[in-house]
């Protein structure tokens, strides 16, 4: 074992080599090095991404050093963005850093095209207004707004953080994200209500009928499930049982067939009825992807992903060659069984599975060739990942901050739930407009609540929504929190942002959409799609 | 450089000041008091475990301006820990945890005294964990909690506050965890929990010996029946380097003689180390959400979680906020004794089995007694060896339905009072 697989080990076991090797690939861009920013770095560094840049205008405060570990006593009064590299640079030796001392809109001014090398770009200690402007420039790739053609470019990663006192947030806007890799709990697909010939023919081999006990006690219990599912649906016109009744009955039949209570084959056989009684289908999820206009317009700049997805809808559609049902997966759980005959069943799966592979495979050549993209250039590796997983692919579109500023994307608000603290943060925002600073820094912080609980009252009528819907103490908690950072809060959506952004950048398992909400107060959070 | 004088407290600790110096309309309870301040620069908290969540709390602690802080912890560093335990460079490998750490955190915050103590939990005395205010655990062991859990819930004396320890506790486990304050003797104690735990993960020995079907199966059996075959009395080694080959070798072999695939180094180290995934950014959220419970417990600056937070992270972000209820029948924090039924025909070994397996009492090396005369022991050897025929005897025996069995464990600092009933 190499050591760079020695050092990763416990994260290899959750994303693997091919996770690993993108998260490799990334280049974050972290706009000012505060508390929060510096932790999401740190739990992005500590794994192994590929690069880093910290810009910041900023010189250490005494207030830096309480609330960021990497800023120290040594650092006061120097550059902001130098000594949060340094400091952090030490985590990882295999991890590039950069820093600039300066600000973010004078760096644009100098070279327009600049957040174009990034591949995730967070944001903190911003106001609105540049919050607004980055994130649009992220929405097309980075290149200025003006010029809005961009051509191949891939779409940046945008993420503000902002935490508040015990309460802290992160929004996540990306135009779209698509994964493959979802990590399903359970990718199991046995078919046991349509079996394929070979699996039937595996079935109809046990003798159910034989004298040894230890035998009768090792039929694997697909095959159990698929003789008395047979028996059934001679019966039963060819039917499946559909109804809690006849379920149980069909229970009830595997249960006569029981020999002796260490028959937990059997035992297996009955707690799969439920599950292996509904009828193998398409997700509807799935039939709502494969009918996305991007899988009916494929060009040649089309991701891999739509045009597996668009392979995927043409094989499902070719009823000879799928029955109109996914690639089967080919994974089978561990039950009580022989080990022969479980290998038997295991390479029976499999081998359906590779051949569905090889069906898509020849529907993928066919559409890399008619968009002129070259024989290949989407692996068999890849295509095999895609076919396991085919029933549990996500695709996921944000809200950009635009449309968010403009109407968050909610009707009524629970006012016992986090979101009224999400409705504070904006009044914030409109505070900071009119007086220059955020509600509540400075000594005579109460007098803001008045002025505050106003610019909530404002809001919530521009959106339409009933003005008691924030209490005027939650006001006051936020004036009492004082725009102030806190360790801990900065620490825990550092950890919750950095999740996400390597969740983003392995495109692997699911990212939140699009808003997380932290009340420290209560130790409450929730998501929320504004 | 800046000289240490114009370093004041109100400055560096602006945003926890705040919360410590306003009133508050959500939290009216809450008085601002100076004597909170010194209070938490003062009290002595600590740390058990200074692995991927210890690294995390000890820092959190640190910049939530706790003054005197312990550390505990038995290990020393490895390589796989640099991808998460921060305080930790490659230099450091093989040096002792708590005092690697207790340095750093010296080093970088100013003004905090962190003092590591390089030894077992059990190797400390009730005088001990009395001195501490508070106690933040960030282990991946079932038993070391159990022990601290146990423990302090017997140091509680109900006419005497000074004895009530809360203890918080956190726990990761790849993209998921948990935090929870625990109370002694007033919440629901870790032990009340235990059928929370998924079932200790572990294959009958028949399958591993008769019938492998999976990787796993082929991997047990070259470490549980094979190692001592070929190795006698020497025990495995499963830091080294050369065992765990040994294991994937001889694991493969039996792989190949029976045609299962997907026997690998990795899943080898895996499963005979008991390897659980993990990363700094979860370590960071459960780390950070167990200190920022330590710093309303001690400051009182907000009502204190109560008492259980859930986190996932597999799909979106999710937490779980609820309070867990007290086990009527807990052998630690209850004075009722345990019910349990199991078949009278069944042996005693047998019933040992299911005890070990049992999700809410999961013993590793159990004796028994039942009316103080003891049915099996363990240890001392003599003993156990008089003892052994009872392990393959009916249990109906050994004792009548509906007597009380006291169950022990060397593992375990308190004994199980259980009423079995023979059926
Ligand atoms: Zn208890």
């Amino acid at each position: 074992m190499d050591a760079k697989t020695q050092k990763y080990d416990r994260q290899l076991r959750l994303w693997g080599s091919s996770g690993q090797e993108a998260l490799e690939s990334a280049h974050i861009l972290l706009i000012n090095a505060s508390a929060v920013g510096c932790e999401i770095l740190k739990n992005l560094i500590l794994p192994g991404i590929g690069q880093f840049t910290i810009v910041d205008p900023g010189t250490v405060s005494q207030n830096d050093i309480g609330s960021n570990f990497f800023l120290d006593f040594d650092s006061l009064g120097k550059q902001r963005a130098e000594r949060a590299y340094e400091l952090l640079g030490e985590l990882n030796e295999d991890v590039k850093g950069n820093w600039a001392a300066k600000d973010i809109h004078s760096i644009l001014k100098e070279d327009p095209g600049y957040l174009a090398q990034f591949s995730t770009v967070i944001a903190t200690d911003i106001t609105r207004e540049t919050a607004e402007k980055l994130a649009a420039l992220c929405w097309v790739g980075g290149q200025d707004a003006n010029n809005r053609n961009p051509a191949g470019k891939k779409n940046i990663t945008f993420v503000w953080v902002k935490t508040v006192g015990l309460f802290g947030a992160a929004r996540i806007a990306v135009p779209e994200h698509t994964i493959v890799e979802t990590h399903p709990d359970n990718v199991a697909d046995l078919r046991i209500d349509t079996p394929f010939p070979e699996l039937s023919a595996f079935a109809q081999s046990f003798d159910f009928d034989t004298e040894d006990s230890l035998e009768f006690g090792h039929i694997p219990y697909v095959a159990i499930l698929l003789n008395y599912m047979d028996k059934w649906k001679q019966t039963h016109n060819g039917k499946i049982p559909s109804t809690y009744a006849e379920k149980n009955e069909l229970k009830a039949n595997i249960r006569a067939g029981m020999r002796s209570v260490d028959d937990e084959n059997f035992d297996e056989a009955i707690s799969s009825v439920l599950r292996s009684c509904q009828p193998t289908t398409i997700p509807s999820e799935i039939k709502a992807l494969v009918n996305d206009p991007k899988c009916e317009h494929l060009n040649a700049e089309s991701e891999n992903f739509w045009i597996l997805t668009r392979a995927l809808r043409d094989y499902v559609n070719d009823h000879t060659k799928s029955d109109g049902l996914l690639p089967l997966s080919g994974t089978i759980p561990d039950m009580k069984a022989q080990t022969d005959s479980y290998v038997t069943l295991q390479s029976i799966y499999k081998t359906k599975a590779k051949q569905d592979v090889q069906e898509v495979s020849k529907v993928v050549e066919s559409l890399l060739s008619s968009l002129g993209l070259a024989a290949g250039s989407i692996s068999q590796q890849e295509i095999e990942t895609f076919c396991k997983f085919s029933a549990f692919l996500k695709v996921i579109r944000y809200r950009s901050l635009e449309e968010e500023y403009h109407q968050p994307n909610t009707k009524q608000i629970d006012p016992d739930s986090v979101f009224p603290y999400y409705v504070l943060l904006r009044a914030s925002d409109s505070f900071y407009d009119d007086h220059g600073r955020y509600p509540g820094e400075g000594e005579n912080w109460e007098d803001d609540v008045d002025q505050l609980h106003a610019n909530v009252g404002t809001l919530l009528q521009s959106w339409g929504i009933a003005n008691d819907a924030v209490s005027k103490d939650l006001t006051h908690e936020i004036c009492r929190y004082g725009n102030g950072a806190i360790h801990n809060i900065a620490s825990l959506i550092g950890g919750v942002v950095s999740q996400e952004i390597i969740k983003l950048s392995t495109r692997q398992y699911i990212p939140m959409n699009n808003t997380f909400l932290f009340d420290g107060a209560r130790s409450v959070s929730a998501v929320f799609a504004v | 450089m800046v000289d240490t004088q114009t370093i004041t407290d109100h400055e560096r600790w602006a945003g926890v000041y705040k919360l410590l110096d306003r009133t508050s309309r959500i939290h009216p309870e809450f008085e601002p008091q100076e004597e909170i301040k010194e209070f938490i620069k003062t009290c002595k908290i600590l740390v058990i475990g200074a692995g991927g969540l210890g690294c995390e709390i000890l820092k959190n602690l640190a910049l939530s301006g706790f003054g005197d802080i312990h550390v505990i912890d038995m290990d020393t560093i490895d390589v796989s820990n640099l991808n998460r335990q921060f305080l930790f460079r490659r230099a450091d490998v093989g040096k002792p945890k708590a005092v690697t750490a207790a340095a750093f955190v010296n080093k970088r915050v100013q003004g905090v005294t962190v003092t590591p103590h390089y030894c077992k939990i059990q190797d400390k005395d009730e005088d001990f964990y009395q001195e501490f205010a508070l106690i933040i655990c960030g282990l991946d062991s079932i038993e070391a909690r159990r022990w601290i859990n146990a423990t302090l819930v017997g140091m509680r004396d109900e006419d005497n506050p000074d004895t009530l320890k809360p203890l918080i506790d956190g726990g990761t486990e790849g993209f998921k965890g948990q935090a929870r304050v625990i109370l002694p003797g007033i919440t629901s104690c870790y032990e009340c929990s235990m059928d929370m735990l998924s079932k200790p993960t572990g294959f009958p020995l028949c399958t591993i010996a008769n019938t492998p079907r999976l990787p796993e199966h082929c991997i047990e059996w070259a470490s549980v029946l094979e190692w001592s075959n070929k190795h006698g009395d020497r025990k495995m080694d499963t830091d080294d380097p050369k065992d765990i080959q040994w294991l994937y070798e001889t694991a493969l072999a039996r792989a190949k003689q029976y045609n299962i695939q997907g026997v690998t180094y990795s899943l080898t180290q895996g499963v005979v180390k008991n390897i659980i995934p993990a990363i700094a950014a979860t370590n960071a959220i459960v780390a950070a959400s167990c200190c920022n419970e330590a710093l309303k417990i001690a400051t009182t600056c907000a009502k204190n979680l109560d008492n259980y937070m859930m986190y996932s992270g597999n799909d979106s972000v999710y937490t779980y906020t609820f309070e867990h209820q007290r086990k009527d029948d807990c052998p630690v924090c209850s004075n009722s004794s345990t019910k349990l039924d199991f078949r009278g025909d069944k042996t005693l070994e047998e019933f040992m089995d299911y005890l070990k397996e049992k999700p809410d009492i999961q013993l590793k090396r159990p004796g028994f007694a039942v009316g103080g005369k003891p049915l099996y022991l363990q240890a001392p050897k003599q003993l156990e060896e008089a003892l052994r025929p009872n392990l393959v005897k009916p249990l109906k025996e050994l004792f009548s339905s509906g007597d009380e069995v006291t169950i022990t464990d060397s593992t375990l600092p308190f004994s199980l009072q259980a009423v079995v009933t023979l059926t």
